[in-house]
């Protein structure tokens, strides 16, 4: 079973990553690329690009705002699938297909106009704007800017990831028996008590695959930022693109992107660890009903 | 199961006869998107019986990461000056058989035999724009600021008037060279201490500027929620004629500093593994013709090097001095020249450092 | 339906609400008499007939919907595969390697990629960029699978394997019915993240080969016209006929049984 798809990353992407991962440790090019990799018989690797991202703080500060836009994205990513998810789980058959595709059909439409549409939303002159600054100047405060801003950056985020995890979330609820809950209101559990003592904890695998999908990707982006981000919202994805795109800086960009990717596999792992160790949810519905 | 894979079988071999075909003489243009005119590229394929593939870049820097990342294939390209001597340097470039470009000589002198590339081995001028101002006339003059000078994007006594409805472009090169120039230094100054004051410049005025933005900043120009940018010529152009297309009550103006700005000269170039060097030939001559290079300035009131264009171009774009400065004017006009890896490094932690955002 | 809480409808209409008021702004906007995407101006069809007539814009389309059917139909079986092996194998190289491309910022794949193939001497074009989606779509599939195949009961499968089943047919006629929501979703995420990806996609395409995404976002710069609006809508409209049409010629494909 893991032979296909391991034979194809590995030449696919394990290959060309390692190419990258050499790039680190070599010099820029004086004009872009690389600097060759002989030259006077002296072989080019060194340690550079790595000495200047742990010697300088300003790339650790960043990198943890990224961290922080990406958790708060996967919160509210979280609380706005987990219902739609929900509703469509429990949709009669006939439904459930046309709910699920209507949820995903927006993001067939191109990125670049997702986040124009978003523009108009937030624009100083657009209805949400005029209300939410007409009922600030009520209490005397100064008009905020929508667009712009983190708000409008942490709006666009969400709205990107969304499927992402209603989709994984769909999959592992649209599996609960109905069953176990009638047993748990017979006895007589409440609506809240259903859900947090049997569905939330049986639907926690849906909810790490959904929070995987969003939080990693979310780490790198940088399209949103660059789009409708306010000065202060330049995030570890921007300076990576601009080491690529800007500076032509390949090893350093490289090395960002090595300590990006390691950190996002490790938070991941942290998080499934944790997981696997406190909150103990039952493994099979089997176990539940025990 | 079956069905659905006949399905995606017959929709994919219905989507085929859509790809270009394969058959004529083609030629790969590599440029700019909506940087040459359509009814140029129809009279092109016609006077060369080739076909034209047009691949778009949006950037620079897009262009050579991909180049330094071994692509081939294109034939022309259209880098801006100090892409050129990037790629000069990188000896990606096929020179010039200028036997075969007769027409070179209606291009004007003085954006000839370039520092980056004397005698013209490997490039040859295109078209131009400056990095300007680009303003609402009414709100300016409504809040009596000034639009000929760089202190209305950086100095906070006039800023505070328009706080949260500026923006500067989303590039380091341009924005200190912008500040460099206010500061009445030169746009290609390399001295440390002059940067570190255009940083300083840059990081006072920061708290004003609603965005930095290279992508958005035009359209919500255009509609008015932004009121004052700095930004391209071309797209302030572009964005006059829309606002005016849209019937609103003011105009989008190009505002040139006095203290100079940065002028941008693109290039055609050829690939030195194009496939096709003649048609690139072919192409480059057909584009040194007065009427041809007219077209485009017609089309987005882009600066033009060649002088036969001129009896070509629309009367409004000739006298528009933003578009062809007066020579005092261009006399403070500068190109960026490429900056070494060290220079680079610097410039981008002191922009990484500017945009971190405390 | 069964009854479900108010609440439950609410917050569910709110997500479908947050969902959809861009998109329909999206759509409308492609009636837009204006250059740009900023502000009602007027109603006009014009843009549909532009884009009828622009063969650029839909060679590019064409590309897209091609590239995405394949690189989705070969990575959904690559990433079932894969989240099958994750969940009953534990493997921690075949975890890492399904993870890192989502986590991987796509420059650096892209760049990697186009390295590779270019050392490779392998034509760049519409296969390049298909491998390449399949790559960082792979991990999608695989994770949702795993999801699903979480607190499954493999019961079943073993009690078909002691009746004397292949391990293939216990796959096929157990264990992939049974993680087929699963696989759909992993599917339609696979679809998405091809039909609209630019940067892996920029680096990976030949000279020639344009794709919806690469067509749009040089644009960027200048205007992005409501000709693409007009044809994501179309898009959009095409997807899903299809997929309905699908699924009506063959109903056991959606359903999990």
């Amino acid at each position: 079973m893991s032979g296909p798809p391991l034979l194809y990353l590995l030449l696919f992407f394990a290959i060309p990553s390692l190419i990258m991962v050499l790039a680190s440790f070599r010099s820029p090019g004086e004009f872009g690329g690389l600097a060759p990799f002989l030259e006077d018989g002296k072989v080019d690797l060194n340690l550079d690009s790595y000495a200047r991202f742990f010697t300088d703080p300003v790339y650790a500060q960043i990198f943890l705002k990224s961290v922080w836009y990406a958790l708060l994205t996967t919160l509210f990513c979280l609380a706005l699938a987990y219902p739609l998810a929900a509703l469509i789980a429990k949709s009669p058959q006939r439904y459930r297909d046309l709910l699920l595709l209507l949820v995903i059909l927006p993001f067939w439409s191109n990125f670049l106009i997702r986040v124009y549409a978003w523009m108009i939303i937030l624009g100083p002159n657009a209805a949400l704007a005029r209300s939410v600054n007409g009922a600030l100047a009520w209490f005397g405060h100064e008009p905020v800017p929508l667009l712009f801003s983190s708000f409008a950056v942490l709006v666009c985020l969400v709205y990107v990831h969304l499927p992402f995890m209603v989709l994984p979330l769909y999959a592992n609820l649209e599996k609960h028996d109905q069953a176990l809950l009638d047993a748990a209101q017979d006895l007589g559990a409440n609506a809240w008590q259903r859900f947090w003592r049997i569905t939330f904890p049986l639907s926690l695998p849906g909810v790490y695959a959904g929070a995987a999908l969003v939080f990693i990707p979310a780490l790198g982006i940088f399209a949103i930022p660059d789009i409708l981000g306010g000065p202060g919202d330049s995030l570890i994805g921007n300076v990576i693109k601009q080491q690529f795109l800007e500076t032509r800086d390949w090893p350093f960009g490289s090395v960002l992107s090595i300590v990006l990717t390691v950190a996002a596999l490790a938070l991941a792992g942290l998080a499934a660890w944790i997981g696997r160790r406190n909150l103990g949810a039952p493994s099979s519905a089997k176990q539940a009903r025990a | 199961m079956k069905q659905f894979a006949a399905l995606c079988l017959a929709l994919a071999l219905a989507a085929v006869p859509v790809a270009p075909a394969q058959a004529k003489d083609e030629f790969h243009l590599y440029n700019w998107n909506n940087y040459i005119a359509p009814e140029t590229i129809k009279r092109f394929e016609e006077f060369c019986k080739c076909a034209v593939v047009q691949t778009y870049y949006s950037d620079n820097e897009e262009l050579l990461a991909k180049l330094a990342a071994g692509a081939r294939g294109y034939d022309l390209l259209v880098p801006t000056a100090n892409a050129v001597e990037a790629l000069i340097h990188g000896k990606q470039l096929l020179p010039l058989d200028k036997s075969q470009l007769p027409n070179l000589k209606n291009i004007n002198p003085i954006y000839m035999n370039t520092s980056f590339d004397p005698g013209n081995k490997y490039s040859v001028p295109y078209a131009m724009s400056t990095t300007i101002i680009g303003y609402n006339d009414q709100k300016m003059k409504e809040l009596g600021l000034p639009t000929d000078t760089w202190a209305v994007i950086f100095d906070p006594k006039y800023l505070e008037k328009v706080k949260g409805r500026v923006t500067v472009l989303d590039s380091a090169n341009e924005l200190f060279a912008a500040a460099l120039k206010y500061l009445g230094y030169s746009a290609n100054d390399v001295d440390e201490g002059h940067w570190k004051e255009a940083a300083s410049v840059i990081e006072k005025a920061k708290p004003y500027w609603a965005a930095f933005n290279a992508s958005s900043y035009i359209k919500e120009l255009t509609v008015g929620n932004i009121w004052l940018v700095h930004g391209y010529s071309n797209d302030i152009f572009q964005a006059n004629l829309d606002a005016q297309a849209a019937k609103r009550p003011f105009h989008i103006l190009q505002g040139m500093p006095k203290e100079g700005a940065v002028l941008a000269v693109d290039n055609m170039v050829i690939d030195k593994d194009a496939p096709r060097p003649d048609l690139a030939l072919k192409f480059i001559d057909f584009m040194l013709e007065g009427k041809n290079s007219a077209e485009l300035t017609n089309l987005i009131g882009s600066g033009n090097p060649n002088l036969e264009a001129v009896k070509y171009i629309k009367p409004e774009i000739l006298k528009n001095p933003a578009i062809f400065p007066d020579k005092a004017v261009a006399a403070k006009l500068e190109q960026l020249k490429d900056l070494t890896v060290a220079q680079r490094r610097l410039r981008n932690r002191m922009w990484t450092d500017i945009k971190a955002g405390r | 339906m069964r009854r479900q809480p108010l609440a439950l409808w609410v917050a569910a209409g709110a997500g479908y609400a947050f969902l959809y008021i861009p998109l329909v702004i999206v759509v409308a906007y492609s009636f837009n008499n204006s250059r740009l995407n900023a502000e009602w101006v007027g109603f006009t069809f014009d843009w549909y007939t532009r884009l009828f007539h622009d063969q650029d814009m839909l060679a590019a389309a064409g590309n897209s919907l091609l590239i995405a059917l394949t690189a989705s139909a070969v990575s959904t079986v690559l990433g079932t595969m894969a989240g099958v092996a994750l969940y009953r194998q534990r493997s921690r190289l075949l975890s890492i390697l399904v993870l890192a491309p989502i986590a991987i910022p796509e420059i650096l794949m892209g760049v990697s990629l186009l390295i590779f193939f270019v050392l490779l001497n392998f034509t760049l074009g519409l296969v390049s960029v298909a491998l390449a989606h399949i790559a960082f779509c792979i991990g999608f599939v695989a994770i949702v699978v795993r999801a699903r195949l979480a607190g499954m009961d493999e019961l079943l499968t073993e009690a078909a394997r002691d009746c004397g089943a292949s391990p293939w047919n216990a796959f096929r006629y157990i264990t992939l019915p049974l993680i087929m929501p699963g696989v759909i979703a992993g599917a339609l995420m696979a679809f998405t993240l091809s039909i609209d990806d630019f940067v892996i996609t920029f680096f990976t395409a030949g000279a020639g080969t344009v794709t919806l995404p690469l067509q749009i976002y040089s644009m960027i710069k200048i205007a992005v016209t409501p000709e693409v609006n007009a044809v994501s809508s179309l898009l959009m409209l095409l997807t899903l006929a299809l997929i309905i049409v699908a699924s009506r010629l063959s109903p056991s494909l959606l359903r999990s049984e």
